[in-house]
């Protein structure tokens, strides 16, 4: 667990309440399309919100949403983020949109109370998801959050369920070889 | 501290004396559902890690109810995928297209799905396990891993009770329950959050036959319930040994069990509900939007796809024709039903009222794949939800209601209350 980084640095992206996956996120027909591609998804990430949002944000952004973010048990947004470096902070989210977030391998952190009021657009955050410390270095705020748990620090180290997996297949081989 | 009913199951199937909510744990599934709709993206997924062996082919079910008749080449394409995957992984139970018919509904009639069960699902209605008294949670993409490995992580959900209180009106029928639920959550007049919560249903039960379990696990579903609990009655547990195809044992939740919420809700006045477009919380009773005109009505779903919902609609149906101004849509929940609607004579009833018959499966409700309605027409239908789009376009007014509301309304060409049709007989619960 050494090289992972879970710390973030960077700007913040501030969204309110109630933002569905579904057309807050990215369009309704990258989901039904059952898109997962990052680079087919990227394109469209908040389109309908704030077309080019791709080409302005960057690695160690971080999206500090408002509550119930990403309703919809939906991954694509979450692929997309992941591919572009971002991290996620809510004030809440559905169960199994924080689940889809983590199996995404995305650094999420949900249950951050308040935190919208924490921070603006353009503020420079530093978040770390393994301890849950949360610095708004624009506005010198610090802030202690529900961090990652323990229990799902390997998925998101890996990379999510798929890295997971592929990890999980590496030692099959190795104990075979061995 | 006693545990609640998915506190038990998660913990017999976790090898553990006891959980709690929070705690994660890795059940042994007593089956592991994937639809048609998903395995070409699992299968991918793992082909490319070089996982081609599953841990526990035996166990894993594969149903085809998404998208049954392929009206686009790339349907067909993917069941031809799907089928090769079947045999590559040499899945145990395999139900191609025009066998099975809807995976939340034909493992409950047929013995596979029975009480005190577990089973890992890749899509979040197998609540509808909760209507035989078992739980299977939905785990999404993620059921690559439980196809690889034969498990997944499960944090231990907390449980809401729900008590009803009453016997149903003649023609007020389960679906009017969870709609009416659902709007009363939502304005406050019963306060619980269902985000990742059981719902475990007590009180007066014994009024509800499985179809009606299965329609009290329809609503909460679409309002973030994770699982859905119908304590098991005689007459459920009495069909369960009827057809079973393993050994059983019922699990109840203790007397000292900790719930999140109790709530209690009196049904005996409860009216025939219409769910208002946009959302199933959108509930109003039936005469708000009695005589609003209608182009397209559907009867199936998870919600509403059983024997009995259809014997509701044949009794609706029966001797009647629809309005000219309406198509309806029929599905059935099963392969198993089906061939009983044509030995009973009750399919007759339905094609000689000018319904259209869909195979067993999702129907319109996957996305409009099949009968989807055009910009700007009315719907009503029994569907799990009327979100905007559901049935196509985004623009169409989606109404629910119970089967014997959209029967009713089909007839009418315009919402109407099934009690009010005359020469009905009294509806069943």
């Amino acid at each position: 667990m050494s090289e992972f980084s879970w710390i973030l640095k960077g700007r913040c992206y501030k969204l309110g309440h109630d933002v569905p996956h579904a057309g807050g996120v990215v369009p309704n027909r990258i989901i039904i399309g059952r898109h997962f591609d990052a680079k087919d998804i990227i394109p469209h990430l908040f389109e309908e919100t704030d077309p080019g949002f791709h080409t302005r944000c960057q690695p160690g952004d971080i999206i500090v949403t408002g509550q119930n973010f990403g309703m919809g048990p939906k991954m694509n947004g979450y692929i997309a983020m992941r591919a572009l470096g971002l991290g996620l902070v809510c004030e809440s989210m559905p169960f199994l949109a924080y689940r889809a977030a983590i199996g995404c391998g995305l650094l999420t952190m949900t249950d951050c109370v308040n935190a919208t009021e924490m921070c603006d657009t353009g503020d420079e955050l530093e978040i770390n998801f393994r301890d849950g410390f949360f610095i708004n270095h624009t506005r010198d705020i610090r802030r202690e959050y529900p961090p990652i748990p323990d229990t799902l620090l390997e998925i998101v180290e890996l990379g999510g369920n798929t890295g997971w997996l592929r990890q999980w297949q590496s030692n099959r081989h190795k104990e075979t070889a061995s | 501290m006693g545990m609640t009913a998915v506190e038990k199951v998660l913990a017999a199937k976790s090898g553990k004396t006891s959980v709690r909510p929070g705690d994660v744990v890795y059940p042994d599934p007593d089956f592991i559902m994937i639809h048609d709709g998903v395995v070409m993206g699992a299968k991918r997924e793992l082909d490319q890690l070089g996982i081609t062996r599953l841990a526990t082919p035996e166990k894993v079910v594969m149903v085809t109810d998404h998208d049954v008749i392929y009206g686009s080449a790339r349907a067909a394409e993917r069941g031809a995928f799907n089928r090769k995957a079947a045999a590559q992984w040499g899945v145990g139970k395999f139900f191609d297209v025009g066998r099975g018919g809807h995976g939340h509904i034909f493992p409950m009639e047929s013995g596979m799905l029975l009480p005190g069960m577990f089973y890992f699902d890749n899509d979040r209605h197998a609540t509808n396990a909760g209507a035989i008294g078992a739980f299977g949670f939905r785990i999404g993409a993620e059921i690559s891993r439980v196809l690889a490995t034969g498990t997944n992580w499960i944090m231990v959900p907390k449980t809401v009770r729900l008590t009803l209180k009453g016997q149903l009106q003649p023609g007020v029928h389960a679906r009017d329950v969870g709609f009416h639920f659902a709007a009363l959550l939502k304005q406050g007049g019963l306060a619980a959050d269902l985000d990742y919560r059981v719902l475990e249903y007590a009180g007066d039960l014994e009024q509800f036959d499985l179809a009606s379990r299965a329609a009290l696990c329809s609503t909460p579903t679409e309002i973030r319930a994770y699982g859905v609990f119908v304590p098991p009655s005689k007459a459920i547990l009495a069909h369960a040994t009827a057809h079973a195809q393993h050994a059983f044992t019922p699990v109840y939740s203790d007397p000292d069990a900790r719930y999140d919420a109790d709530l209690m809700l009196d049904i005996s006045r409860l009216e025939p509900q219409v769910s208002l477009p946009g959302s199933v919380e959108n509930a109003v009773d039936i005469s708000q939007v009695a005589g609003t005109v209608i182009d397209h009505a559907f009867i199936g779903s998870c919600g509403s796809g059983m024997w009995e919902d259809l014997v509701t609609t044949a009794g609706i149906l029966k001797g009647r024709r629809l309005a000219s101004n309406v198509r309806l849509f029929i599905a059935p929940g099963s392969e198993t039903t089906n061939r009983r609607l044509a030995a009973e004579g009750l399919l007759q009833i339905f094609i000689e009222a000018g319904a259209v018959m869909l195979p067993p499966g999702c129907g319109p409700c996957n996305d409009a794949v099949i009968g989807p309605v055009h910009s700007g027409e009315v719907s009503i239908s029994t569907a799990t939800n009327n979100n905007a789009g559901r049935f196509g376009a985004r623009d169409a007014k989606l109404y629910l209601g119970s089967p014997a509301t959209v029967a009713a309304s089909a007839i009418a060409g315009k919402i109407a209350d099934a009690r009010k049709l005359q020469g009905l007989p009294g509806n069943r619960s």
